[in-house]
């Protein structure tokens, strides 16, 4: 039997003390901190709690209806929500934008290359305010006033806001949507079952075909069954106001497209450091292969280069929603913009950052868990 | 791990999270009340006066292109220099949107706030914060272009409003504005609201009347100068503007409010920065008093009258010789000869049927 060493020389006793010892100091910090925070704020009559979310936020916010009346915690909500909308509509787009000008530099194309490595060398190397400043005094301000919006092609232009055209739903549009969802589930199965036939008799598939005639059976035979549940709604001037379509604000188009463009200079480098991190004989066996540049491109290069490109591209997503807290230095009703607002109406500074930075936490965990389970299914399968 | 990871960085922020907020508390102790001494000879041992002020509302509170401030808050800001300082220049401007004013107060940044400031009930209760002597009577308006021929405020139904964010406007903006459609829009500065005025995104600006009439004032002509402006009759708010300073430090807070008040008894006294050698020699007790000159009594002693705020006992001529009386630094910033023309209206003495009224000081 070995003897063991004494206490203060086993190094697992050693390991065990440093972390004990490292918890214990960590947790003093914080009390310590803590205690300082509640001991100051109680002296100067500061509340501590967070009561003063259940009272009225006293504020509009633009184009919301919630009434100034309404809880705090409820005008929170709508700030989430704007934020939510810059995140959901801008993700999408700076990912395809990201890729497309990312394979573009890679282009054998020299106006191609040029063009991209411009775009990608001029935003990346500014901080994102100034391209959010530049977007929405040097574009957004530029157009119309709303008193004389731009009206083409059913599209109301003005500083105020854009309005597209959009649809309208009339009654039988929820059961419209259930139609919808039932021809999706019914084109998935069908696809599927495609598939098996295909894997077991080598007969053309053609799933895309049979799923997009389905769904597209389903969506006709419905609208003409419930009589125009969803229709075309065209925007209408009216005075100062434009009724009907779809409308965003001047100042959220300028963040969208600021944040956008800003965010796919540097998710078009990931993509650009990724393809060329893709073996030379990839390329060199898809040439052997004979396929076109596009197949190569589709099925040989760029599914191994995303997978490198995923983390990377999970921080810019990252970035993009933390960044969207600029909206306030051009007045977008985000969630940074209305904490600010109910700390200069009163309410405690620390309880309403330590709520923001709550939010954007949860917001950032969010979406890397999302991106992190699409790269687990992703990854090569190896068996 | 993965688990284990995560909750390391949830540790991580909320440290820096605390760390934070307790920045701002230790910030406080240290520039509060350090070893229970007072603001007042913290000031004094420091020897400049930090001052939270505005940058962007000309009259008021104005940055220069020289970088030197100007404005009605400034000098005030000068007056309790001179006061506890002895020196009108002994003042370090701290620019403050009104957003940050408060946590700025709360942390020991500024020593007083002098930033157009509405007193309210939930500020002077919540904010930690002791409102003083009102120094400008002011009230809430709404200023749109002339050429949009708006009369009233119920004409601006269905079209946007700028308005700046985190201000006592803001709340009065949606009372007023209760059943009525419009979009607020919300700035966080005075330049971006303005461009966006400019630009015609919103049809009104609303503010403080002051403020309207010092940004009209300086309106640049390229788009139209002030002829293109006009405010609108309505005052649909009651916005007393003065300085504030830290609750807790009750001397501090007499002080900076017998510095207002002075300014307030020299106009009714009739002492200006101009004449103020003149009334040396006076026999006015009161005024004698007032401006710490010595006073002889029946037996032939002599004495200086001293009220024991903790201000020197001349504090009141320094305070006239630096910056004059309250007349005189309402004229030369916001008065009828100024750009931004503003009769007295509220703000005239008692005696004219204004609300300037000072305790008798003696």
């Amino acid at each position: 039997m070995t003897a063991r060493p004494p206490l203060w020389r086993d190094l697992r006793v050693i390991r065990a003390a440093a972390q004990v010892a490292a918890l214990v100091a960590v947790g003093l910090l914080l009390y310590v901190l803590w205690f300082n925070l509640t001991n100051n704020l109680r002296r100067l009559g500061i509340t501590t709690g967070f009561d003063f979310l259940d009272l009225p936020s006293g504020v509009n916010v633009a184009d919301n209806p919630i009434s100034p009346g309404a809880p705090l915690r409820r005008t929170l909500l709508v700030g989430i929500k704007n934020t939510f909308a810059l995140v959901v509509v801008g993700i999408p787009l700076l990912t395809v934008i990201g890729v497309l000008v990312g394979v573009a530099r890679l282009s054998t194309n020299w106006l191609v290359a040029k063009a991209a490595a411009i775009y990608v060398e001029t935003l990346r190397n500014i901080p994102p305010l100034l391209v959010i400043f530049f977007v929405f005094f040097a574009v957004i301000l530029q157009l119309p006033p709303p008193r004389t919006p731009l009206v083409f092609g059913g599209l109301v232009v003005s500083n105020l806001r854009i309005t597209v055209p959009w649809v309208e739903t009339g009654p039988g549009a929820d059961l419209y949507g259930w139609a919808l969802v039932g021809g999706l589930l019914v084109a998935g199965g069908v696809a599927w079952w495609r598939t098996r036939v295909y894997e077991r008799t080598g007969r053309p598939h053609h799933r895309v075909l049979w799923a997009i005639s389905i769904l597209g059976v389903v969506a006709v035979a419905g609208w003409f069954l419930l009589d125009g549940p969803i229709r075309p709604s065209l925007p209408v001037v009216d005075g100062q106001r434009v009724s009907g379509g779809f409308s965003g604000l001047g100042a959220y188009y300028a963040m969208l497209s600021a944040l956008v463009l800003y965010t796919a200079s540097h998710v078009a480098e990931i993509v650009r450091g990724s393809i060329l991190a893709v073996p030379k004989g990839q390329t060199e066996a898809a040439l052997a292969l004979a396929l076109s540049p596009f197949q190569r491109l589709r099925h040989v290069i760029l599914p191994q280069a995303m997978r490198i490109a995923i983390p990377p591209i999970i921080s810019q997503y990252l970035n993009y929603t933390k960044n969207t807290s600029l909206g306030i230095a051009v007045g977008y009703a985000e969630i940074t913009l209305i904490v600010f607002q109910a700390i200069g109406n009163g309410r405690p500074a620390p309880q309403s950052i330590l709520l923001l930075m709550g939010a954007y936490l949860v917001f950032s965990l969010t979406i890397s868990a999302l991106v992190n389970y699409l790269n687990r299914r992703l990854r090569y399968v190896t068996n | 791990m993965r688990r284990l990871t995560l909750s390391i960085s949830v540790l991580a922020l909320v440290v820096a999270a605390c760390t934070q907020a307790a920045d701002q508390t230790t910030t406080t102790a240290a520039g509060g009340q350090p070893s229970g001494q007072g603001l007042l000879a913290t000031v004094q041992d420091r020897g400049t006066l930090l001052c939270g002020v505005n940058d962007a509302v000309p009259g008021f509170g104005f940055r220069n292109p020289d970088g030197t401030f100007s404005g009605f808050d400034i000098d005030y800001c000068k007056a309790v220099a001179a006061a506890v300082l002895g020196d009108a220049d002994a003042v370090e401007y701290v620019p403050l949107t009104a957003q940050q004013r408060f946590t700025a107060l709360q942390s020991g940044e500024i020593d007083v706030l002098i930033r157009n400031t509405t007193w309210t009930a939930s500020r002077d209760g919540g904010e930690g914060a002791t409102f003083l002597h009102t120094t400008f009577y002011d009230g809430q308006g709404m200023m749109v272009r002339a050429d949009s021929g708006i009369t009233t405020i119920e004409e601006l139904e269905g079209s946007a409003i700028c308005v700046l964010s985190g201000t006592t406007t803001e709340l009065n903006l949606a009372t007023r504005m209760a059943g009525i459609d419009y979009t607020p829009l919300t700035f966080e500065d005075n330049e971006t609201l303005q461009s966006a005025f400019v630009a015609g995104q919103c049809e009104g600006w609303t503010s403080d009347k002051s403020q309207l009439a010092g940004v009209r004032s300086n309106f640049p002509e390229a788009e139209g100068g002030p002829e293109s402006l006009v405010i609108l009759e309505e005052t649909f708010s009651k916005e007393p503007l003065g300085p504030v300073v830290r609750d807790g430090d009750s001397q501090w807070a007499q002080v900076v409010d017998w510095v207002v008040l002075a300014t307030i008894q020299a106009e009714e006294f009739g002492i200006t920065s101009q004449n103020i050698d003149t009334f040396a020699d006076t026999d006015d007790n009161a005024i004698r008093r007032f401006l710490g000159l010595e006073i002889t009594d029946d037996e032939g002693n002599t004495t200086v009258f001293d009220p024991g705020l903790g201000l020197p006992t001349d504090f009141a001529s320094r305070v006239i010789r630096a910056v004059g009386n309250y007349a005189e630094i309402y004229d030369r910033n916001v008065g009828p000869n100024t750009p931004l023309g503003l009769e007295r209206g509220l703000n005239a003495l008692w005696t004219d049927g204004g609300l300037l009224y000072a305790p008798p000081y003696r």
